[in-house]
């Protein structure tokens, strides 16, 4: 079977890290932050995935007013040995797509360290701060992290009924072949996930940062945060409950699930409506 | 990619027993009990990756210690009649968020099933299902027998408990069997080797639920048992066979009146002679499964 992979130009690394995120992430988080990286740091398209056989190609959807396609393009920074993966997750086939993930990283980028970028949604309120959890291929790796600011104990199980991520997958994968990675997991309060969290970009972005020394700078991203802040505040002195819910939430409480359907109706009207 | 064998136990001819999960669990639950009452000894598997998504990542202190794929294992047993190799699948290998397989990884599925019938020179391949029939629960389940060739039908005529398409009511030896169990027969029929699908009877007002139904395994089983001369222990079906029926009968006098009336019809159908009531026609059947359905739509769950 030919390789679903097309490789434009060898981008040329002796050794490299390999950023993945997945478009149709809550808040979009993985897709926020792969276009930030490959914005900021100029990334240049080398490699893409045909999209046969791993989405059901009955059509097009319409996102946003705009017809979209799935897309799997692999970007290169070479002055920071940075490879990003910017891809819709597939639908089927998961494991010859993943291969050839993965052989793109192994054979074309020579990928030292694997960073799979995922979002989690948390009952807690916006203004609580973005908790970032790790998940790694190895003690070794683990331990070569030394990762800070991210939480320290994790023990997880898939429940019964569930299936692991995506991203459990490929990091599963990458080990078999040896390569080393994490697995970033950012929270996002529930009635974010339709919009975009700008905070919880900021918590991913300043570890890549830290880690990969990509020189990023986050001007502009605080003033998004400054933006949505302002826009949720402005949500919350016009509608009481929205205040009520989010004020419950701060202090710890639960929200039945009519109230965060509430809530999350509102809020997303309110930032559609401030957009 | 593809086979994976443990080891290679020294095989006569022996028998292949099939079996994915399907409605009632049916065939699974037969063959695994075939498995245990022979104590047969896990020898190899088929690759997952191919087929599955996995079912369950094991995180330990940060660390992705492992990721679990569904099964699809190969056991065999040396009895003093037959050898048997018994292939369990944990699930169908589906496309396209459908139930149950088709498309070209069932295919490739069935060919790596027949591909181990081949290699042990298999002589024969069972596989075993459910079938949806207008029984009552109360009633022992029959077993329909479909073989993938003509020369097979006289043999399976004289199985005990036994029915071809053709003894069914309304049914003129037409059917579909749906999946893996159905498909195995197919293929096997492609490469010339003789195969028969067992289907254990659960009640149409049954398909629906998410439960097990051990009576038509222990049916199954009875079947396979003799044709394999072998003994089979059915104290654990009967077991399983006690407590489901016990939760069946709690759901069944959930059931409005009206709905259970007509179910109760199902209890008078008699396989050999006409029933006092009447046979339930298409029409009455379509309206029981429609209101059990309306019914466990209304409270939202099942036995």
């Amino acid at each position: 079977m030919a390789s679903p992979a097309r490789v434009y130009e060898d981008p040329g690394l002796p050794r490299s890290s390999l950023v993945v995120g997945w478009n149709d992430d809550a808040a979009d988080l993985g897709g926020s932050v792969t276009s930030r990286l490959v914005d900021r740091l100029q990334g240049r398209e080398f490699a893409d995935i045909d999209p046969q056989g791993f989405f059901s190609l009955s059509g097009v959807s319409v996102e946003r007013d705009i017809a979209r396609f799935p897309d799997s393009t692999f970007y290169v920074s070479r002055q920071q040995e940075l490879v990003v993966l910017k891809s819709d997750s597939p639908h089927n086939e998961w494991y010859r797509f993943l291969t050839c993930v993965l052989d793109i990283a192994e054979h074309q980028c020579k990928v030292a360290m694997l960073y799979l970028l995922g979002a989690m949604i948390s009952l807690s309120a916006h203004t609580t701060p973005r908790q970032l959890f790790a998940v790694f291929s190895s003690h070794e790796a683990r331990d070569d992290f030394n990762p800070q600011g991210i939480v320290a104990d994790m023990d997880y199980q898939t429940p019964p009924g569930e299936r692991p991520t995506l991203n459990s997958y490929l990091l599963w994968a990458a080990k078999e072949r040896g390569i080393p990675g994490v697995s970033l997991w950012v929270t996002i309060p529930f009635y974010l996930a339709g919009a975009r969290d700008a905070q919880a970009q900021k918590k991913v972005l300043t570890l890549l940062d830290e880690k990969l020394r990509l020189g990023l700078g986050f001007e502009d991203l605080d003033g998004e945060i400054r933006r949505q802040n302002h826009q949720l505040a402005e949500a919350r002195s016009r509608f009481p409950d929205v205040d009520e819910y989010i004020g419950r939430l701060e202090s710890n409480l639960i929200l039945t699930n009519e109230e965060r359907g509430e809530l999350l109706k509102k809020v997303e009207h309110c930032l559609r409506e401030g957009a | 990619m593809g086979i994976r064998l443990y080891q290679e136990p020294p095989l006569e001819n022996p028998v292949l027993v099939a079996s994915w999960p399907g409605i009632g669990n049916i065939g699974v639950i037969a063959v695994d009990s075939l498995r245990d009452t022979l104590g047969a000894e896990e020898f190899g598997e088929l690759e997952p990756y191919d087929f599955f998504y996995p079912k369950r990542a094991l995180i330990r202190d940060r660390v992705l210690e492992c990721l679990e794929f569904p099964g699809s294992k190969l056991h065999f047993a040396r009895t003093a009649a037959e050898d048997v190799i018994l292939f369990i699948g944990e699930e169908q290998p589906t496309e396209g968020g459908r139930l149950y397989a088709e498309g070209r990884k069932a295919y490739h599925m069935a060919n790596l099933v027949l591909d181990v019938a081949d290699r042990f020179r298999c002589r024969r391949i069972y596989t075993s299902g459910a079938a949806v029939a207008l029984t009552h629960h109360t009633a022992e389940s029959r077993v329909w027998a479909v073989p993938n060739s003509a020369a097979l039908i006289r043999e399976v005529s004289a199985y005990e408990n036994t029915v071809l398409m053709t003894d069914i009511e309304g049914r003129s030896g037409q059917g579909q069997i749906t999946g893996m169990n159905g498909l195995l027969l197919g293929a096997a029929r492609r490469r010339g080797v003789d195969a028969i699908c067992l289907m254990g009877e659960i009640p149409v007002y049954l398909q629906g639920l998410p439960l097990s139904y051990p009576r038509a395994s222990r049916s199954v089983v009875r079947v396979l048992s003799r044709a394999l001369n072998v003994e089979a222990g059915l104290e654990k079906l009967d077991e399983m066979d006690r407590r489901v029926q016990q939760n069946i009968e709690e759901f069944y006098r959930q059931i409005p009146g009206e709905i259970r009336m007509q179910l109760d019809r199902l209890k008078h159908t008699e396989h050999d002679e006409p029933s006092e009531a009447g046979p339930i026609t298409e029409e009455e059947e379509q309206r029981i499964v429609e209101g059990v359905q309306r019914f466990l739509k209304k409270e939202g769950g099942g036995a």
